[in-house]
C-alpha cells in the first residue's frame, strides 16, 4: 500500500537544513494496522504529511497503492487525498458551523456524488460509528468521543484504502480511548490499512507492528515484538497535543 | 457544487456579521456611486428616439461666408442652423417623407380669467409634420392642417400643463386663445411629454424642457416673432423681414424623414442643386458642404453626453477601484482567519482551485449583495442629479442601471476577491492542519 524508499524532507533556512525525514524506507502492506512511534521532534508528523500527500518530499520515491506520487499535481493529489486517504486528528478538526451530516459530507462533496448516494453513504458511516441518531447535531453539542467518531465517520465516508491517524485518542480519557481503537480495529478488521502516531505504548501494542522514528531516521522496524531505542516513559511525560 | 459553495458563502456571511456589513458597506457605496454616472452617461448617451432615429435627418447647409468657415476649430463642419428662408425652400423638397423647420420664440398668454395674470411661455413655432417625426403625443386635437402651414395661420397646440392651467384640463380644442396681441385656435393638446433629450432642438441645453405652445412657423411672416433659440449669421439686417428673407441669419432646425437610400441621395442631389442655383444671388459662395446628418451623429457632435459626465465617470470608476483594494485586506483577513477549516477541506480532498472557486464565490455573492444597495443608493443619485429646475427627475433606473450595477459589483468582487482566493487556497494544507 506505502512505498517509501530513501525518502527526505529537509527544512532549509539561510543558515540550516533540517532534515525532518531522513532517507526513510518503510514498506507497508495493504490491510495492515502500524503505529508510528517517536519523540516530539522525530519527523512523525512530516511522515503523516508525506504519507498523506499533504506535504511534498525533497528526495526518494514514493508509492501509494502502486502509483508513483512523487510528482503529482495538485489536482490529482487532491483527488488521491480524497478518494484513497482518509484522516483522523488528534483534535477532532470538525467544521464548527457545520452538523454532523454536513461534516461528513465534506469529502463526498469533492469527489462529486450525487446527492443520493451521499446520503447513503453518510448515513452508513455514522451508523458504523453508531451516531445514526446526531445527524443534525453540532459538533459543540457533541462529546469529544462522539467528535472523534464522527471525524472516524467522515475518514470512512468514501471508502478509503488507507487511513491515517495522528493521535487520535489524544484528546480523549483512557475509556473513550479503548472505545476509538475498538473502532479501528474493527475497521482494520473490513482491510483497511490504518498508519497510526501515537505516543501512547499501550495503544501501540495493539497495532500489528510498530516504526520507530529518530531525528526523522527510522530507527527499529519490529514486525512482532516492539524494541524501542528509547524510554516510552519519556513520551508519556510529554504533554499531550504538543504535537499534531 | 455551486449551490454547494453558495452554501457556504452565506454561512461564512452569517458567521462574521460585522465584518460582512461592513464590507458589504465598502462595496455598496462605491458600486452605488459608481453606478450612478455610469448609468447617467448611458441613459443620455442612448438613442432617445430608437424607433424613429433610423430615418430621421437633421439638415445643414454651408451659407457662410466665403472667406472663412463658420467653426475655425471644425472647418469642415457647416453652421449648426439654417436660415429662414432657405426653411422655406427646403420644405419644398420632394424626396422626404416627413420635414418640418422650427425656433423657438415667446409668446405672452393672456388668460380669459380674468383672475390670471398674463404669462409667458416658450413658444415652438413649427411647420405640422414637426408633431410626427418626434413622435409627440396628443391628448386632445392633433397638428394643424397643410393650409395653416402655407398660410401661418393662428392656430396652436398647447401642451398638457398649460392647458390644465388655462382649461381646467378640458378638451380645448377650438377654444380661442389670447397670445400677444393675437387670438389663436386651439388645434390639439399635447399629453404629458417630457423627453430627456430635446432631439429637435439640442443647441440650447439638449436636457431642457420642450416649449409649451406650438404654433405655424409661418406665424413669423405676420408678426415679429422674436428668436429665443441660438442664432448666428455673418451678414447684417435692419429690419424683421430682411432678417427673415435678405439675410444669412441662421436660426432654424430643419429635420426630415428619409427612409431609403434612394431617397437620400435624390435629396442630398436636391439640396447641392438648390444651393449650387443661389450662387446666381451671390449665396453659398463655399465650396458645396450641405449635409443629411443622421440624428444620433448630430446628438454626438453637440456632446448631449456632456464631458464633465463622461470625465465624473471615470473618477467614480476609480473610486469603486478604491473600494474594491480596501476589500481586498478585509477579504485578506477574512479568508486567512478560516485557514485552519480550509486545511481540513484541503485534507479531506478540495483542491487548490475548488478552495479558490469557493471563495471567489463567497466574493460574488458579497458582491450580489453589495449590488442591491448600490443600485438603491445610485437611483438616488440618479435622483439627486438630473433633477431638472422645475423638480422633475429626467432619468430613472431601469433594467440597464441593474445590470450596470450588477456587472460594477461583480466586477469589483473579482477585483477584491482574486488575491484572497488565491491566497487562501495556496496555502499548504498541512501548515494549517498544525494551527488546528
Amino acid at each position: 500500500m506505502i512505498e517509501l524508499q530513501d525518502v527526505s524532507k529537509i527544512y532549509r533556512t539561510a543558515l540550516i537544513e533540517t532534515h525532518a525525514l531522513n532517507r526513510v524506507t518503510v514498506e507497508i502492506a495493504a490491510g495492515e494496522f502500524v503505529a508510528i512511534m517517536g519523540p516530539s521532534g522525530s519527523g512523525k508528523t512530516s511522515f503523516l504529511n508525506v504519507v498523506g500527500l499533504l506535504d511534498g518530499f525533497d528526495e526518494g520515491n514514493y508509492r501509494l497503492d502502486g502509483e508513483d506520487v512523487g510528482r503529482l499535481t495538485d489536482r490529482r493529489a487532491s483527488r488521491l487525498r480524497n478518494e484513497k486517504i482518509g484522516f483522523i486528528f488528534q483534535s477532532f478538526n470538525l467544521i464548527p458551523d457545520l452538523d454532523v451530516f454536513d461534516n461528513v459530507d465534506v469529502p463526498l462533496r469533492y469527489r462529486g456524488f450525487n446527492g443520493k448516494e451521499r446520503k447513503s453513504r453518510i448515513e452508513e458511516a455514522l451508523a458504523m460509528v453508531g451516531l445514526s441518531s446526531r445527524l443534525h447535531h453540532r459538533p459543540a453539542q457533541l462529546s469529544g468521543g462522539q467528535q472523534q467518531r464522527v471525524a472516524i465517520a467522515r475518514a470512512l465516508v468514501g471508502q478509503p484504502k488507507l487511513i491515517l491517524a495522528d493521535e487520535p485518542t489524544g484528546n480523549l480519557d483512557s475509556a473513550m480511548a479503548r472505545e476509538i481503537m475498538d473502532l479501528l480495529e474493527s475497521i482494520n478488521d473490513l482491510g483497511t490499512t490504518i498508519v497510526m502516531v501515537t505516543h501512547d505504548p499501550e495503544l501501540a501494542a495493539r497495532s500489528a507492528r510498530q516504526i520507530h522514528l529518530l531525528d526523522g531516521r527510522v530507527i527499529d522496524v519490529d514486525s512482532g515484538t516492539p524494541a524501542p531505542l528509547y524510554n516510552p516513559a519519556v513520551f508519556a511525560a510529554e504533554p499531550m497535543g504538543a504535537e499534531v | 457544487m455551486l449551490l454547494y459553495n453558495l452554501r457556504l458563502a452565506w454561512s461564512s456571511l452569517r458567521r462574521t456579521p460585522w465584518l460582512s456589513a461592513l464590507t458589504l458597506i465598502t462595496l455598496a457605496i462605491g458600486v452605488g456611486v459608481a453606478t450612478t454616472f455610469v448609468s447617467m452617461v448611458h441613459l443620455l448617451g442612448r438613442d432617445p428616439l430608437p424607433e424613429l432615429s433610423d430615418d430621421l435627418f437633421y439638415v445643414r447647409l454651408d451659407n457662410w461666408n466665403p472667406e472663412e468657415p463658420r467653426s475655425r476649430n471644425f472647418p469642415e463642419r457647416p453652421p449648426q442652423q439654417v436660415t429662414y428662408r432657405d426653411s422655406l425652400a427646403l420644405l419644398e423638397a420632394p424626396d422626404p417623407v416627413l420635414k418640418a423647420s422650427a425656433f423657438r420664440t415667446q409668446l405672452i398668454v393672456h388668460p380669459d380669467d380674468p383672475a390670471q395674470r398674463p404669462f409667458p411661455r416658450m413658444t415652438r413655432a413649427a411647420t405640422r409634420d414637426f408633431f410626427a417625426l418626434f413622435d409627440v403625443p396628443f391628448a386632445h386635437g392633433g397638428t394643424w392642417d397643410q393650409r395653416a402651414d402655407e398660410t401661418g395661420a393662428k392656430v396652436v397646440v398647447l401642451d398638457h400643463e398649460t392647458n390644465d392651467r388655462l382649461f381646467g384640463g378640458d378638451n380645448s380644442v377650438g377654444r380661442e386663445l389670447r397670445l400677444g396681441e393675437h387670438v389663436y385656435t386651439v388645434a390639439g393638446v399635447l399629453a404629458p411629454w417630457r423627453p430627456v433629450v430635446k432631439v429637435f432642438d439640442v443647441t440650447q441645453g439638449p436636457n431642457n424642457e420642450p416649449e409649451s405652445l406650438f404654433i405655424p412657423f409661418r406665424v413669423a411672416e405676420s408678426i415679429e416673432l422674436g428668436v429665443y433659440g441660438n442664432s448666428s449669421g455673418w451678414t447684417s439686417w435692419d429690419t424683421y423681414e430682411e432678417r427673415l428673407f435678405a439675410s444669412e441669419s441662421v436660426f432654424t432646425q430643419h429635420w426630415v424623414r428619409l427612409e431609403t437610400e434612394e431617397q437620400k441621395a435624390s435629396y442630398q442631389q436636391w439640396l447641392n442643386e438648390y444651393t449650387e442655383g443661389q450662387r446666381a444671388g451671390d449665396r453659398f459662395l463655399r465650396p458645396t458642404n450641405n449635409w443629411i446628418q443622421p440624428m444620433m451623429a448630430w446628438l454626438e457632435e453637440m456632446e448631449v453626453v456632456p464631458p464633465s459626465s463622461q470625465r465624473m465617470m471615470i473618477i467614480a470608476l476609480l473610486f469603486l477601484a478604491v473600494c474594491a483594494v480596501n476589500l481586498i485586506g478585509l477579504l485578506l483577513g477574512k479568508f486567512l482567519a478560516r485557514a485552519p477549516e480550509i486545511g481540513v477541506r484541503r485534507a479531506l480532498g478540495a483542491s487548490r482551485g475548488a478552495i479558490f472557486v469557493q471563495h471567489l464565490v463567497e466574493c460574488q455573492v458579497l458582491a450580489l449583495l453589495g449590488s442591491l444597495i448600490g443600485i438603491g443608493l445610485a437611483s438616488l443619485g440618479l435622483a439627486v442629479l438630473t433633477s431638472d429646475n422645475a423638480g422633475e427627475q429626467l432619468l430613472y433606473p431601469d433594467a440597464s442601471t441593474m445590470l450596470i450595477g450588477v456587472l460594477l459589483a461583480m466586477a469589483a468582487g473579482l477585483v477584491a476577491g482574486i488575491y484572497p482566493a488565491w491566497r487562501i487556497g495556496a496555502t499548504a494544507p498541512a501548515i494549517h492542519l498544525k494551527l488546528q
